[in-house]
């Protein structure tokens, strides 16, 4: 597991309170209980402080899928 | 539960606390029966406060207490405050933090218009702000009996007038900083609302850091991630203070930590101590430990050294700041530090956990905190430059009221030293308590001592029969009633007047007086004042043909002092009850208490 994919997944861990194995990357923010609007700025913030990147507001409310979120992230941090 | 506090332990960060939140949220806990170690917090403003709700609720619960945690609504705090029957009451809670973020308050152009108003309208506007923040805390107060945490309001770092700000009778800063101070004087007086200075606080932590403007506008989270936690520490300084867990005396190493280098081999001229560098930082670290001496922490010595070798640097040393007279006890010698410290605690009279132990050497902190996990055993930093900071941001002496007593327990301490070293050379107790000319008054209460006996009842641990907490609103409820008694005792003799030092409650009910409380500081223990105090109870009852006086017990692990209080007295026929409570009875008509020949009772 890449350096990357440690620390997203340590985030969604911990603001989702599940384990790693239970992340998949088609967790649905509507489906998913644990995943409400706070926990969703809080993912965010987090996301981008431990990233030094920074989200527009039209993708934060885009993110809809774990996967949606690494796909962000990853264009993001590439150069 | 203990798996996920351990792991915000290792790690409080942000995330990890609001993590640990919303895990423990979801263990769905039940309030435990024993309601004297939960603390029912409340978080209201007009911002998203649920992130400093969860650092508060976890941080409280570090401190090993059961917490509830209601949090406000967006912006409704005033529709919860005034609502009688909104969920903000039916929470019950002990303590409400109220952040109000000013400019939720003012017009919202009222910075961009600020320059063109006229000195009449600032003040019209500033006492609007004063007035709408103090009604809210005003209903708190008469709807709960809740500690109210109000936070002041932060002093913006822009003003439109630049370097000229101040060269206005009100600019913009003066604007919140004098609010802040007409806050303060509202609050001044009352017992239960105090003004948090979020002011000082993020400006300490740094204003441009406190907030994050992306949060900020995308959810109204008014605080930082890093400064969220450290707000929060703020408030549990309070919640420690209202639940009596106080530091009361710092146990001080000497070399390296009073002065720099060892005396012992550096010589009373080597010793780094002085006003210039090297030594300026020592004297420094004295200076702040003589600031809380005088406001009653009790300072005592437990260092490995030759004894006259010590005592040459506070008698001759002319930069020593702290001297013999300024510690309760001393342990100069090459015992363990754990067995000296067992030692000063018996000696002083306090229990283990109101102590601080201030060492520099790695080794003897470990040994110490090994031994006496209840000793706050503090993690001194290497570089003695910083051990002033490390002192002054301790934060573990507060309370929410300083009384005289507090202010000159350092001398009474003294008194007590010499009170032993008396008590060694008197042949017999009598002779030696005879010798002390105690003078005990004991009345029920007045307003002026009332402050002095609800901090008593919210710290006294060991001379506590009950140990019950009351808070400043059962008291005055206390009272008021006809059916209960709230007495309080204060105890004088040559060597110096202790002030108010035991507090008794007594409710009466069918001709019985029912203690409910009878604690005693734990300075005069040894005085058999507690007799005289419980004579007086005894005559008082006797007065209006009451036929029984039944003295409650609660055994905990800290106050087996008072065990015996009251078969010691002649009380009989003890009676243990579903909650442990033991009672005692005394029957009046048979027996009494008298108050001890060496001790004379005076009038208020």
């Amino acid at each position: 597991m890449t350096d990357f994919d440690n620390k997203l997944l340590d985030i969604l861990t911990r603001v989702f309170r599940i384990e790693r194995d239970e992340i998949k990357d088609d967790l649905k923010r509507k489906d998913f209980e644990p995943w409400d609007s706070m926990a969703h700025l809080m993912l965010v913030s987090e996301v981008e402080n431990e990233f030094e990147i920074f989200f527009e507001d039209e993708e934060v409310v885009d993110i809809w899928t774990v996967a949606d979120l690494k796909k962000l992230l990853k264009q993001k941090v590439s150069p | 539960m203990k798996e996920i506090l351990e792991s915000v332990r290792n790690d409080p960060s942000y995330l990890n606390l609001w993590s640990a939140y919303k895990k423990i949220q979801d263990l769905n806990l039940t309030v435990p029966e024993d309601d004297t170690n939960t603390v029912r917090l409340a978080v209201i403003g007009s911002t998203t406060l649920e992130p400093l709700a969860a650092c508060l609720d976890v941080k409280t619960r570090l401190e090993g207490f059961h917490v509830e945690t209601f949090v406000g609504g967006f912006n409704t705090y005033r529709q919860e405050v005034l609502d009688k029957s909104s969920d903000l009451y039916k929470a019950k809670p002990d303590v409400v933090v109220l952040s109000i973020d000013a400019w939720s308050i003012l017009d919202k152009l009222f910075l961009s218009n600020f320059v063109r108003m006229s000195i009449k309208e600032r003040h019209a506007i500033q006492n609007e702000l004063v007035d709408s923040v103090h009604s809210i805390v005003s209903r708190l107060e008469s709807e709960t009996s809740a500690l109210i945490l109000v936070n002041n309001f932060v002093i913006p770092i822009f003003t439109p007038l630049g370097v000229v700000d101040n060269k206005q009778k009100i600019g913009l800063k003066r604007f919140f900083e004098s609010t802040n101070n007409l806050l303060a004087d509202k609050l001044e007086k009352s017992s239960r609302g105090f003004l948090v200075d979020l002011e000082n606080i993020a400006g300490a932590f740094g204003k441009s850091r406190m907030i994050d403007w992306n949060t900020w506008y995308r959810g109204s989270i008014p605080f930082s991630n890093d400064f969220t936690p450290i707000l929060a520490d703020e408030y549990v300084r309070y919640v420690r203070a209202l639940k009596g867990r106080t530091k009361k005396c710092i146990v001080l190493d000497l070399d390296n930590t009073l002065w720099g280098g060892i005396i012992g081999e550096d010589g009373i001229e080597g010793i780094k101590l002085g006003n210039t560098a090297p030594g300026i930082e020592y004297v420094e670290f004295q200076r702040s430990l003589l600031s809380l001496y005088n406001r009653g922490i009790i300072l005592a010595v437990c260092s490995k050294n030759n004894l006259d070798d010590a005592l040459k640097v506070f008698r001759e040393h002319p930069s020593q700041v702290l001297r013999e007279e300024h510690f309760a006890a001393m342990r100069i010698n090459w015992q363990n530090k754990a067995a000296n410290i067992a030692e000063l605690a018996k000696e002083i009279n306090i229990g283990l956990d109101s102590i601080v132990f201030m060492d520099d050497n790695p080794v003897e902190r470990a040994q110490v905190s090994q031994v006496h996990p209840d000793v706050l055993v503090v993690d001194m930093p290497k570089n003695p430059r910083l051990y002033r900071e490390m002192i002054e941001n301790l934060n573990v002496f507060d309370v929410l009221s300083l009384t005289s007593e507090d202010m000159t327990r350092g001398e009474m301490y003294v008194g007590k030293r010499i009170r032993t070293e008396l008590e060694q050379s008197a042949t017999s107790i009598e002779d030696f308590l005879r010798t002390l000319d105690l003078k005990v008054r004991i009345n029920e209460v007045n307003d002026f001592d009332t402050p002095r006996v609800v901090q008593l009842i919210g710290k006294t641990n060991q001379f506590n029969l009950t140990t019950r907490r009351y808070t400043d609103a059962e008291v005055s409820d206390f009272r008021k009633s006809d059916d209960v008694a709230v007495y309080s005792m204060a105890v004088h003799d040559k060597f110096g007047d202790e002030g108010v030092v035991g507090v008794a409650i007594v409710k009466k009910k069918d001709g019985d007086w029912w203690i409910d409380s009878f604690l005693m500081s734990c300075r005069v223990i040894g005085r058999s004042v507690e007799t005289a105090f419980l004579a007086k109870i005894v005559a008082d009852a006797k007065k209006t043909n009451a036929v029984r006086i039944i003295g409650e017990y609660i055994p905990t692990k800290k106050n087996p002092p008072a065990s015996d209080l009251y078969e010691r007295h002649g009380f009989g026929m003890p009676a243990t009850s579903d909650d442990n409570v033991i009672s005692w009875i005394l029957n009046l008509d048979e027996q009494t208490v008298d108050v001890p020949e060496w001790i004379e009772l005076t009038e208020v």
